[in-house]
């Protein structure tokens, strides 16, 4: 779809006037963290740093989630569904490995057949907005990953910053449907065109390849009992840091929380990491170390998800290698099983 | 530095070769600049990848219980109170275990690296004596080592090792001005309403990745008291009060264990202040059973034991 | 734990008492027909050893408005040490509790043997009066389905 321009100022007069119609959010410092938070057109946004800590995944898929609520006081069962609320929400400042994340997600939770109303229901009220990485991190690799710093899957409109104006790429028609009565939103000219590229060309040129999961994905087809997982798996702690803020990791636990007669059936995002993740109520686990816990984010992520999806369950974002207390580092994993 | 690394190596290598032990845990280059990620050695060919620097932040003496294997193992000051804690609490005999000590002028905090670089990347850092020189795509900013060090290290009275088998490099000084319970002492001055606002505040924080739990030496429990089903005693969730609830058994669980070697703290990815209650309780600890972790390995934890005589006050 | 109205509202206190001294003293109190306030519920547990932190924290995400705990006196403890083993763990909980931000007197401990029938009731009737003047509890309360 189309090209457009937009001057910093007047996208940022754009953005405040979507407060009044929208829930508009945004990365913002919060206590000295940097956080995705509904903004108003007061607070000041925070484009300094690569990316949030936690991704943009909880707005769409969140931690705790109630599924329903009971009351089993009055003899009968008295179920309650939650509304879905029909809250329009755009989301600035996402990042292409994060938005991404959004587009694995569509697959499995808009899976046919299995069609998830909590996840849908927000993703269809959301319009994302991404912001294209100029400048990437030593961590990223989303280009490994059949993605790029100005990816587009997953978003609606892209944004590539250009220094005082942006480079608006429409992808989607929601996206369009946002700019329809806009005029601040021009075509690009030949100048901003040339800009864009030269951006585009060295923040791609940062970003070396590091890892080929096509070729990682030759040796997971036949390594499930390898003895090289007997080493990978060594200094992990088994926290869920990496699971927790992966952008695509989706995994959860139903659970009942009750308080008498009442209660309230929740998800909660739950970590393959974690002993209790495949425990079964016998007391036998088939992950019982964290061998088998290890070996089935890699497999997950990296050939199971292909195999049922056609798409590496990685974006790339390098959060897991940015957080995880020992250094545990996926691409050296990958680059161990390619390299067998 | 460098020196301490070849004496670590070396040492590393007889052991292996003499049989003494079957594997060394240690540090390695890790993957991000400055970073050191622990690694185990078996092969004596394989040594020369120990190293030694600041960014050695991990307490390896997490990796101990449960082994089987004879270990040889590197520990800073806080590491080795944390191993006398493992052999005091069986967690492994004594005979087992090689203990290389090394004394330790602090580590270097990684959040407050990124707390100083504010968004920008460091994509090298050099480590010179008393500085960190973090260098980026379009800047270079040199950082005394004293701004960077974890709030552990800087109240710490224990840098050389209080238990090991050999010891690279010379003792150092303890820091005898350190106040150690500054912190809490002005926390306790506080009023009700504060203190349960800030607790409050922090717990809100914590998205229940139990790293602080995994990068603990201490919590070894076969079953953490979360996990437990039958009967669940709280929530999983991140309802506030649950979290308030794991992390009041978390602290608890360490009384008088606990060496605040600062492992949950560079854990924990949402930088929740984890010390301050860690700290109340050693400062208990000490102020009612005259007890310090990890230094003296014939002094029973002060939770087996008791004195009839122990304080009395706030029972009716 | 129902709904509560603030005019009509009563303290619920939930009382551990060891087998061997306190629940026999309360047990004493009973049959003496001591008269002291209905707000506490009772569980037995065979020593004040035996209370786990987190029966505690139970109890306060549960939504109750007090906690005593109580034993033998210390050197009458029935397994000789409970008591005093008891005691070192609630000093450090004790002073934690404050240190979060619980109010003082939220959670109480005590020692009542199976003599002291007035004791036990002149405790009941203290704790009591204690966390009235302290309110209902709030903090730690973990927020039920509506």
């Amino acid at each position: 779809m189309e090209e457009k321009t937009v001057s910093k100022e007047d996208f940022f007069e754009f953005l405040a006037a979507l407060t009044k119609d929208y829930q508009v959010f945004a990365p913002v410092k919060r206590d000295d963290c940097l956080v995705f938070a509904q903004v108003q057109p007061e607070d000041e946004i925070c484009l300094d740093y690569h990316n949030t800590k936690r991704g943009v995944k909880e707005a769409f898929f969140p931690q705790r989630e109630q599924l329903f609520s009971f009351n089993l006081g009055n003899g009968d069962e008295d179920i309650t569904e939650p509304s879905f609320p029909d809250t329009k929400r755009v989301m600035f400042g996402v990042r292409p490995c994060d938005a991404k994340g959004l587009f694995l997600f569509d697959r499995v939770f808009g899976d046919k057949g299995y069609e998830d109303p909590y996840y849908l229901s927000k993703r269809a009220n959301t319009i994302v907005i991404a912001l294209g990485c100029s400048q990437p991190e030593s961590t990223c690799f989303c280009i490994d990953n059949k993605g790029g710093p100005f990816a587009t899957d997953g978003s609606d409109l892209l944004l590539v910053d250009l220094g005082d104006s942006y480079s608006v790429q429409v992808i989607t028609e929601k996206g369009e449907e946002l700019l329809k009565n806009e005029d601040k939103f021009r075509k690009a000219d030949q100048n901003q065109v040339r800009l864009k590229e030269e951006i585009v060309e060295k923040a791609r040129a940062f970003l070396k390849p590091s890892v080929n999961p096509e070729k990682a994905k030759e040796r997971l087809d036949k390594n499930f009992d390898d003895p090289i997982w007997d080493r990978l798996h060594e200094k992990c702690l088994g926290c869920g840091i990496c699971t927790f803020l992966c952008p695509t990791c989706h995994c959860f636990d139903i659970l009942d929380e009750t308080g008498g007669p009442k209660g309230e059936r929740i998800r909660i995002w739950d970590s393959c990491m974690f002993p209790q993740f495949t425990l079964h109520a016998s007391g036998a686990n088939p992950r019982p170390t964290g061998k088998e816990r290890l070996r089935q984010r890699v497999m997950h992520k990296f050939k199971y998800f292909v195999d049922n999806h056609g798409e590496i369950a990685c974006s790339g974002c390098g959060r897991c290698i940015r957080y995880c207390p020992v250094n545990l580092d996926i691409r050296e994993i990958l680059g161990e099983i390619q390299g067998q | 530095m460098e020196k301490v690394s070849a004496e670590i190596r070396d040492v590393a290598r007889k052991l292996l070769e003499e049989d003494k032990v079957d594997l060394i845990i240690g540090f390695e280059k890790g993957s991000l600049p400055f970073r050191a990620t622990p690694c185990s050695i078996r092969d004596p060919k394989e040594v020369e990848r120990l190293i030694w620097n600041s960014g050695c932040e991990n307490n390896l003496a997490v990796y101990i219980p449960k082994k089987k294997e004879r270990i040889g193992i590197i520990a800073k000051g806080c590491d080795s109170r944390s191993l006398m804690g493992h052999v005091k609490e069986k967690q492994i005999e004594r005979e087992k275990l090689v203990i290389i000590g090394v004394p330790c002028k602090g580590m270097v905090d990684r959040k407050k690296v990124d707390r100083v670089l504010d968004g920008r990347e460091a994509l090298e850092i050099e480590e010179k004596s008393e500085e960190l020189i973090l260098k980026g795509h379009d800047f270079e900013e040199v950082v005394p080592k004293g701004d960077l060090l974890p709030d552990s290290c800087k109240t710490c009275t224990h840098r050389n090792p209080t238990l090991f088998d050999f010891m690279i490099g010379d003792n150092l000084d303890e820091n005898k001005e350190a106040d150690e319970f500054e912190a809490i002492n002005k926390f306790e001055a506080r009023s009700s309403d504060e203190r349960w606002e800030y607790f409050t505040r922090e717990a809100n924080k914590c998205i229940r990745c139990y790293a602080c739990r995994n990068a603990c030496p201490l919590c070894y429990c076969e079953e953490c008291c979360v996990d437990n089903s039958q009967p669940q005693w709280f929530g999983k969730s991140i309802e506030l009060t649950d979290t308030q609830v794991f992390h009041i058994m978390r602290a608890f669980h360490a009384t008088g264990r606990c060496v605040d070697c600062g492992a949950c703290v560079r854990a924990c990815p949402m930088d929740v202040d984890l010390r301050f209650l860690n700290k109340k309780i050693e400062k208990d600890v000490r102020e009612l059973y005259s007890f310090e972790a990890g230094v003296d390995i014939d002094q029973p934890p002060p939770l087996s034991t008791f004195r009839p005589d122990d304080q009395d006050e706030f029972i009716k | 734990m129902e709904e509560r109205n603030e005019a009509s509202w009563e303290p619920k206190i939930l009382a551990f008492l060891c087998n061997w001294c306190s629940y026999a003293g309360a047990d004493l109190a009973g049959i003496s027909r001591i008269q002291y306030p209905p707000n506490t519920r009772t569980i037995r547990v065979p020593c004040s050893g035996r209370v786990n932190p987190l029966f505690i924290l139970r109890a306060l995400q549960d939504g109750v408005d007090g906690i005593l705990v109580s034993g033998c006196h210390p050197g009458d403890c029935h397994y000789l040490s409970g008591n005093y083993a008891a005691r070192r763990k609630f000093a450090i909980l004790d002073r934690l509790f404050e240190y979060i931000g619980i109010e003082k007197g939220r959670v109480q401990f005590s020692w009542v043997s199976a003599a002291e029938a007035n004791r036990f009731a002149e405790v009941i009737n203290e704790v009591t009066d204690e966390v009235r003047k302290l309110g209902p509890a709030k903090r730690l309360v973990k927020k039920k389905v509506e």
